[in-house]
C-alpha cells in the first residue's frame, strides 16, 4: 500500500506535484496516467526517498521508503531503463543488487529468468535494446520478490509480445495480493492493464476511481439520427439531451434500441441510426486538455514570423 | 501459484553495502584499466628514472638523494588514484545506475561509506605494491653503483606510504566526485589541485605562502610515500599525511552534506 498526504514538490519556481492524496490498494494493479510533465516520474521517485518533497509525504507500507528496513523487499522499482552502467552485464547488475540487500544470490537467476534474459545474462547492459534494458529494469524491480511494485512507463520501447507480457505478469502480481503502480502516458494501454486509475495533469489529481467508473463517466455513448424530419424527431426525443447539426441529431442518455422506437412511436423517418462510443483516449484528452504543459499550437502562415 | 518464490532473509547492513560496492568495482573494466594503470606508470618510472640516474647519483655531482628517486613513479601514480575515486561514482551518475543504487540502499551515506571503504583498501594494496616493485626495480640499479637502499625505515615507511596516500587521494577524488556528479568535472578538478595548484603555491611569498604551500593537499600528502622528498620546505611525512586526512576529511563531510539534500 502507498500513501500520500498533500505531497508537493517544487523545482525553483516550477511545481511538478501540487499537493496530491491518493492511495494505492494492494491486490490490483493501479494506472497512473497523465500527459508528459504531468509529474508522475517526480511522484514515483518521491515514494522512493530519491527526491525529497518539497512539503507531505508519502509512505509505504505505513513507514517512509528511506526507513525500511529491507529496501528491496518492500518495494521494487523500474524508473528508468538507464539506471544501469552500461559495462555491467545483466547478471553482474542483479547480482550487486541482491548483495546489497542481502537476498538469496539464486533470485539472481530466478528473475533472469522471468523475464527471459537468461541468454543474454553475461552480455553488458550497454549493448541491449531498449526493450532488453525495460526486463533487465523489471527483474531489478522483482529481485526482492517485493509487496509493492512501482514500474515509471514499463512498456515503453517494448514490441508487442513484451507488452502483452508486461500485461499479464502486472495481472499476476496483483493477483497475488501485491501493490502494482505503473504510469504511462498512453490511455489505451492503462484501460487494458488496470483495474484502478489515478489521473494526474500539472500535478493534481484530476481522476481517481476504478476503471469501470472512468469508462461509464468519461466514455459516455451517443446515438446518431440521421432523419429528413429533424424537427419532428427532435420532438419525439424531447426528453433526452440533444444537439442537432442539420439532419443530423446527436442524442445522449438513451441508447439505439430506446431512440429507434420513439421515432418509431412518433412516425418519424430514420436514414440512419448509429451508436457513437467516445474512446477512453478522447475521454482522457478531454479530461487533462487544460492540464497539458507543452501544447503544440498550429499558426496561420499570416501568423508565422518572417 | 506464485511467480516469485518468497523468501526470508535477514535487513541488509554497513556489510552487504561493502560486499555490493566491491562487487561494483571488481565488474567494470574501468577499474581494472586504472590498476594496470597505477602498477605500471608506478613501478615502471621508478625503475626507468633509476636506471638512467643511477650513475649521476653515483657521482659526485649529485646533489639530490637517492632516497627521492625509489619511488620517483608514485609521483605519478595518484592521477590513477583520482580516476578510479572519481569514476566510482560519476559513472553511477552519468549513467543513471544511481537511481539504482540508492533505491536499493536508501541509506545514502552509507553507499558513501562503503565505496570509500573499498576504494581505500584496494588502492592502500595496489600502492603499496606497486611502490614496492618500484622499489625492487630501481633499487636494481642503484645496488649496481653501490648507492642501494636497505628497505627498512624511511624507505619502508614510503612503501606502505604510497599506498597511504594513494587511498586517501581515492577518497578525496570520490568525494570530489559525489559533490560535482560529473567524471571531467571531478578528475579535472582534482588533477588541478593535487598536481597544478599544489605545485604553484610556493609561488606565494612570505610565511604566509610558506605555509599555504606546506598545507597544500599536493604537497602535504606526498611526503608520507618517499623516503627524502626533493622538497625540503615540506612538512614531515607523519604529519603531512595527518594534514592531508584532514583535508580529505572535510571534503568527505561536505560531499555528505550536500547528499543528504540533495535529489537524485
Amino acid at each position: 500500500m502507498i500513501e500520500a498526504h498533500s505531497l508537493t514538490k517544487h523545482y525553483g519556481d516550477a511545481v511538478a506535484v501540487a499537493g496530491i492524496d491518493m492511495v494505492v490498494e494492494p491486490g490490483r494493479v493501479t494506472g497512473f496516467l497523465g500527459p508528459n510533465g504531468a509529474g508522475k516520474s517526480t511522484t514515483m521517485r518521491m515514494i522512493l526517498g530519491l527526491d525529497r518533497p518539497t512539503s507531505g509525504r508519502v509512505t509505504v507500507n505505513g513507514r517512509r521508503y528511506v526507513d525500511s528496513p529491507a529496501p528491496l523487499r518492500e518495494v521494487g522499482a523500474l524508473l528508468d531503463a538507464h539506471a544501469v552502467h552500461p559495462g555491467r552485464t545483466a547478471r553482474q547488475h542483479l547480482r550487486q543488487l541482491a548483495t546489497s540487500n542481502r537476498l538469496d544470490p539464486r533470485r539472481v537467476d530466478e528473475v533472469l529468468d522471468l523475464v527471459g534474459l537468461t541468454e543474454v545474462a553475461d552480455k553488458r547492459a550497454g549493448k541491449f535494446s531498449l526493450g532488453m534494458g525495460q526486463r533487465l529494469g523489471i527483474a531489478a524491480a522483482l529481485i526482492g520478490d517485493p509487496a509493492v511494485v512501482v514500474l515509471d512507463e514499463p512498456v515503453n520501447g517494448l514490441d508487442p509480445e513484451g507488452i502483452r507480457w508486461v500485461r499479464s505478469l502486472a495481472r499476476r502480481l496483483a493477483d497475488e495480493g501485491r501493490t502494482v503502480f505503473i504510469s504511462s502516458h498512453l490511455m489505451s494501454e492503462m484501460a487494458l492493464m488496470a483495474d484502478h486509475l489515478v489521473v494526474i495533469g500539472r500535478g493534481r489529481i484530476l481522476a481517481d476511481c476504478s476503471m469501470d467508473r472512468f469508462m461509464a463517466e468519461h466514455a459516455a455513448s451517443s446515438v446518431v439520427v440521421r432523419t429528413p424530419e429533424p424537427g419532428a424527431a427532435a420532438a419525439a426525443l424531447r426528453e433526452a439531451e440533444l444537439e442537432r447539426e442539420g439532419d443530423v441529431l446527436v442524442v445522449r442518455g438513451l441508447d439505439a434500441a430506446q431512440v429507434g422506437d420513439l421515432l418509431f412511436i412518433a412516425g418519424v423517418r430514420v436514414h440512419e441510426l448509429t451508436t457513437r462510443r467516445a474512446s477512453l483516449e478522447d475521454a482522457f484528452m478531454t479530461l487533462t486538455a487544460d492540464a497539458v504543459q507543452f501544447h503544440a499550437t498550429a499558426r496561420t502562415p499570416e501568423e508565422v514570423p518572417a | 501459484m506464485s511467480i516469485l518464490t518468497l523468501t526470508e532473509s535477514p535487513s541488509p547492513g554497513w556489510l552487504d553495502a561493502v560486499r555490493a560496492e566491491h562487487q561494483k568495482m571488481f565488474s567494470v573494466r574501468s577499474t581494472w584499466w586504472t590498476l594496470v594503470a597505477i602498477v605500471v606508470l608506478g613501478a615502471g618510472l621508478t625503475t626507468l628514472i633509476c636506471a638512467t640516474s643511477a650513475e649521476w647519483l653515483a657521482s659526485a655531482e649529485a646533489d639530490e638523494a637517492p632516497g627521492s628517486f625509489i619511488t620517483w613513479g608514485m609521483m605519478i601514480a595518484p592521477v590513477g588514484a583520482v580516476v578510479l575515486g572519481a569514476l566510482a561514482i560519476t559513472t553511477e551518475y552519468g549513467s543513471g545506475q544511481i537511481r539504482s543504487t540508492f533505491a536499493t540502499t536508501p541509506a545514502r551515506g552509507r553507499v558513501l561509506a562503503a565505496k570509500a571503504l573499498v576504494l581505500a583498501v584496494v588502492l592502500f594494496l595496489v600502492g603499496t605494491v606497486t611502490a614496492l616493485i618500484g622499489y625492487v626495480g630501481g633499487n636494481h640499479f642503484l645496488d649496481r653503483h653501490g648507492i642501494g637502499l636497505a628497505l627498512e625505515g624511511d624507505v619502508l615507511r614510503a612503501m606502505y606510504g604510497s599506498g597511504l596516500y594513494l587511498a586517501a587521494l581515492g577518497v578525496m577524488s570520490l568525494a570530489v566526485g559525489f559533490i560535482v556528479r560529473h567524471t571531467a568535472a571531478a578528475i579535472s578538478l582534482m588533477l588541478a589541485l593535487i598536481f597544478v595548484v599544489s605545485g604553484m603555491s610556493p609561488l606565494i611569498p612570505g610565511r604566509v605562502g610558506d605555509w599555504i604551500e606546506k598545507l597544500m593537499p599536493g604537497n602535504a600528502g606526498p611526503s608520507i610515500a618517499t623516503p627524502v622528498d626533493f622538497n625540503p620546505n615540506l612538512l614531515d611525512a607523519w604529519t603531512g599525511y595527518g594534514v592531508f586526512l584532514a583535508e580529505t576529511a572535510i571534503v568527505v563531510a561536505v560531499a555528505w552534506a550536500l547528499l543528504r539534500r540533495r535529489d537524485v
